[in-house]
């Protein structure tokens, strides 16, 4: 790119007349919309401010002379500027931090950034505080794209107006113009410095209409002379879902982040900025009646959501589009703004001419929207919901970056909405999960404790072998080392993972037919995954039961997850039967609570049948599959059945006898052992037994229990 | 002597102790205050150390648990605590060591990664809790946590051992 020197005009003449360079001479922006009028009388920059604030008004009279001072063009020697420079320059930053600054106010200072005026370390300053109290107007972006044709800004500042523009993209009013420029940002790939920060652009930026073959092969032609980069990587993705045959080369599917974060400068500025922008004007004002704040952003904005207003892009509100499609020209209605769609009929009325908002993240609250992305074959929409998705996350967790520890609630609520949506398309996230495994070691179990445990239980089916140190392990550790309430917590929540499991696996095989060999592999492995998912969570029960000394409060929730276990074969139609393990058993069966005996019974008798169905089937279908189950199942079941049966109707618990001499017995007060194991005499049961014989026969002293007989009916 | 063994005095009756070794003075200290702000059943009593070998001339408890405080922003801290741990018996990695790494939550300041503290655990086949000892919350329920470990070691909880 060669920059061509424009001739220095004087007095209030430094308004664009710019050429386009010639690197950059392919396309035909309009530049006539680049040549700015006059700037009416900066009374202007005063009128957002005015207010009843006094303060305001004080700030706005100083913004005047600050931009007017800009304004010209001085020929003055440096050492008088710097003064006054250094005062002005302090007052914009002031209200722009404060405010933001209206569209003719960053019209004029990004004129001044990059023209090269001051010296670099102003530029930086002015760059750096250029915030927007509502929106940046299209045109003054052109008109500073114009100025880095000009060269005379240094390569530190335009990486600088790069990363502003990657950061500000969402406050760009219109984006046509803009586009117009696409040729010109393309060129600019070959500096290397730039690089990065242009891919990231061109990445928001990237219309189908964009894509061309002599493109594709510039990015090639880069990577092959760069490697692989990442940043490379992520334009020819998006290239290559806007137009899947222009590129044969195979990209890493399920990238997830490909861009350095350059919104790190003005990440509060921004929130503020989207704050505003969602109509809670009043407020800010407000808030700046209490002393003057010199440093602290954060604390006047309370309630900031993280997640973006939702505002359809530029499509629907423009008129003068050079090249239109075919599609579109036939297409009557034209797309639909998205803030007017309320109602289901309507979506489905106009399914075909949506477009998705250039802030994917605002989808997360809108039901409308998640429903058409549940539907909608361009994977290029996931991507970037994925993208932002995981960015997000990672910026904002509370405990993986600590400076973040004050927005826990905002965390929380942000957490929460993530939750809805996945419960609202029934299924996971993959960032979520990529997330929850980068942060779960570091996570103290407490922040945010319902979301992150809601999260787990979302996590989408995977190879369990795989998913076992990344999670599972740091699980145990939190299990073991924590309290009776999250032991309970932790347990649902897994009760809940294996429930979606079990249903995505179910409906999975109802999509496949269940042919031989090939799909067999799949499904054993992926019963096996379950499997050593149940069997974890009996080995974390069994340890937790220890900890906790045999608690009822937590054997509710062990025996809660075992009846969701019991019944994979006749609910979900999956070939499994994994039981649970024996001190879980011998814990509920010798319990001193009786709703857990009863959960407990119900669990043995769905066992049982699930174990006779299984059976049946397999007797049925001679063929013997991959999947049938070992005797050594059967086996045990019907010793934990045996030794039930015996405990509570019987009174046969010791098959081969008792091993205690009767002296011993005796001395223990248990002379007749062989009828004490019994319903009547269980020690849950004992106080129903004793207010039974209390009802029959109010007037007796003593309480005979034995006088309790167990009738056998004979089946 | 110069070894730490785990049972070469007598266990105090009803009592826990808990040490933390580390180089981070006053990191160490304001652990120490909220662990015994801790309520738990039986008395709880923290020593700090900076490096082992301790000075046998002082009169100490049977040490129940032995906790390394590695902060993660300092390779100093690391390698102190990798010479301290010559100083240990083994028979205290049964259960009775655990690592705590400080500070991986700012991972610019970061000068030792995770994978190393977490390969080191697992060479001395010990737990590693990861907590960021600047935030009241965080310090708080890693000192519950490390309260529960305590009283298993401590052997306060019937029918489980380190």
């Amino acid at each position: 790119m060669h920059a061509v020197m424009m001739p220095q005009k004087t007095g209030k003449n430094y308004q664009a007349q710019n050429r386009p360079s010639q690197g950059s001479s392919s396309y035909q922006t309009n530049l006539s919309a680049c040549e700015v009028k006059q700037k009416p009388s900066d009374s202007k920059e005063n009128n957002p401010m005015q207010d009843d604030e006094h303060a305001d008004d004080q700030d706005g009279d100083v913004l005047q002379i600050a931009m007017e001072y800009f304004e010209k063009d001085p020929i003055r020697s440096l050492r008088s500027k710097d003064k006054i420079l250094e005062k002005h320059l302090i007052t914009v930053e002031n209200v722009a931090w404060k405010n933001g600054l209206a569209p003719e106010t960053i019209d004029i200072l990004l004129n001044v950034a990059l023209s090269g005026r001051f010296g670099n370390a102003v530029n930086t300053r002015i760059l750096k505080c250029l915030i927007p109290a509502t929106l940046i107007s299209e045109d003054s972006v052109v008109k500073a794209v114009s100025w880095l044709c000009v060269g005379k800004c240094s390569g530190s500042t335009k990486v600088l107006f790069y990363r502003w523009l990657i950061a500000m993209f969402d406050f760009i009013d219109h984006k046509e113009q803009i586009n117009l420029l696409y040729g010109f940002f393309f060129a600019s790939l070959q500096d290397d410095v730039l690089c990065p920060y242009v891919c990231h652009l061109l990445y928001l930026l990237t219309k189908k209409e964009n894509v061309k073959p002599f493109r594709v092969r510039k990015l090639l032609d880069l990577q092959a002379k760069m490697g692989m980069q990442p940043h490379l990587q992520a334009l020819l993705s998006v290239y290559k879902f806007f137009v899947p045959t222009l590129i044969s080369v195979s990209l890493p599917v399920r990238k997830k982040i490909y861009f350095k974060n350059s919104e790190n400068l003005w990440k509060t500025a921004l929130l503020a900025v989207r704050q505003r922008n969602q109509g809670l004007c009043p407020e800010p004002r407000k808030l700046m009646l209490g002393p003057a704040n010199i440093r602290p952003l954060k604390r006047k904005w309370n309630s900031h959501s993280i997640i973006p207003v939702l505002n359809s892009s530029s499509h629907t509100t423009e008129c003068g589009k050079k090249e239109m499609n075919l599609s579109e020209y036939l297409s009557s209605s034209g797309s639909l703004p998205l803030e007017q769609l309320q109602r289901f009929p309507q979506l489905l009325e106009n399914i075909h001419c949506l477009e998705l908002p250039s802030q994917m993240g605002s989808v997360l609250n809108n039901s409308l929207l998640l429903h058409y992305i549940n539907c909608i074959r361009d994977e290029s929409v996931l991507l970037r919901l994925y993208h932002w998705l995981s960015q997000t996350l990672q910026e904002e967790c509370v405990w993986y970056k600590v400076n973040n520890y004050e927005n826990g609630k905002e965390f929380a609520s942000f957490l929460d909405t993530i939750i809805r949506a996945e419960s609202f398309l029934h299924e996971g996230f993959y960032s979520c999960e990529a997330f929850l495994y980068k942060s779960l070691p570091l996570w103290d179990g407490f922040c945010c404790r319902s979301q992150v445990l809601q999260l787990v239980s979302w996590i989408p089916f995977n190879n369990f072998s795989e998913m076992k140190p990344l999670l599972f392990d740091h699980l145990a550790h939190l299990f073991f080392t924590s309290t009776i309430y999250f032991k309970c917590s932790i347990i649902e929540s897994l009760k809940e993972l294996l429930q979606n499991w079990l249903l995505w696996l179910s409906k999975d095989i109802h999509v496949k037919p269940v042919t031989d060999s090939p799909l067999d592999t799949s499904l054993c492995e992926s019963m096996n995954s379950v499997f050593k998912l149940v069997h974890y969570v009996g080995w974390l029960s069994t340890i937790g039961m220890r900890l906790e000394s045999n608690s009822t409060f937590l054997m509710h929730f062990i025996l809660d997850f075992f009846e969701t276990a019991c019944d994979i074969y006749l609910i979900y139609n999956l070939p499994l039967v994994v039981l649970f393990p024996r001190a879980i058993f011998y814990s509920a069966l010798f319990t001193l609570d009786a709703s857990i005996l009863n959960q407990l019974c119900y669990i043995m008798h769905r066992y049982h049948k699930n174990l006779t169905a299984a059976k049946k089937n397999e007797l049925i279908q001679k063929a013997k599959s991959k999947l049938s189950f070992s005797s050594k199942t059967y086996k045990e079941f019907n010793c934990c059945l045996t030794t039930m049966v015996g405990c509570l109707w019987t009174s046969k618990p010791f098959k081969k006898g008792i091993r205690f001499s009767p002296e011993t017995l005796e001395k223990l007060g248990v002379e007749e052992h062989k009828r004490s194991l019994n319903l009547v005499y269980h020690s849950s049961l004992l106080g129903y037994a004793v207010s039974f014989l209390l009802q029959e026969t109010p007037e007796e002293k003593t309480i005979n229990l034995s006088s309790i007989q167990v009738l056998y009916v004979q089946q | 002597m110069l070894v730490l063994r785990p049972l070469d005095k007598l266990p105090g009756l009803n009592t826990a102790t808990l040490l933390l070794v580390g180089t981070d003075d006053a990191l160490l200290q304001q652990r120490a205050d909220s662990r015994l702000k801790m309520d738990c059943a039986s008395e709880l009593r923290v020593h700090l150390a900076r490096s082992l070998p301790l000075p046998s001339n002082v009169n100490r408890p049977l040490v129940d648990l032995l906790v390394f405080v590695i902060n993660l922003h300092s390779k100093y801290s690391l390698q102190s605590v990798e010479k301290s741990l010559y100083h240990v018996d083994a028979s205290f990695f049964l259960g009775k060591a655990c690592f705590l790494a400080a500070g991986a939550g700012r991972e610019s300041h970061c000068s030792v990664h995770r994978n190393t503290i977490m390969r080191l655990a697992h060479t001395y086949r010990s737990p590693v809790l990861f907590c960021d000892l600047e935030v009241e919350g965080f310090r708080a329920t890693m000192a519950q946590r490390l309260v529960r470990m305590l009283q298993i070691c401590a052997g306060h909880m019937p029918s489980v051992s380190a």
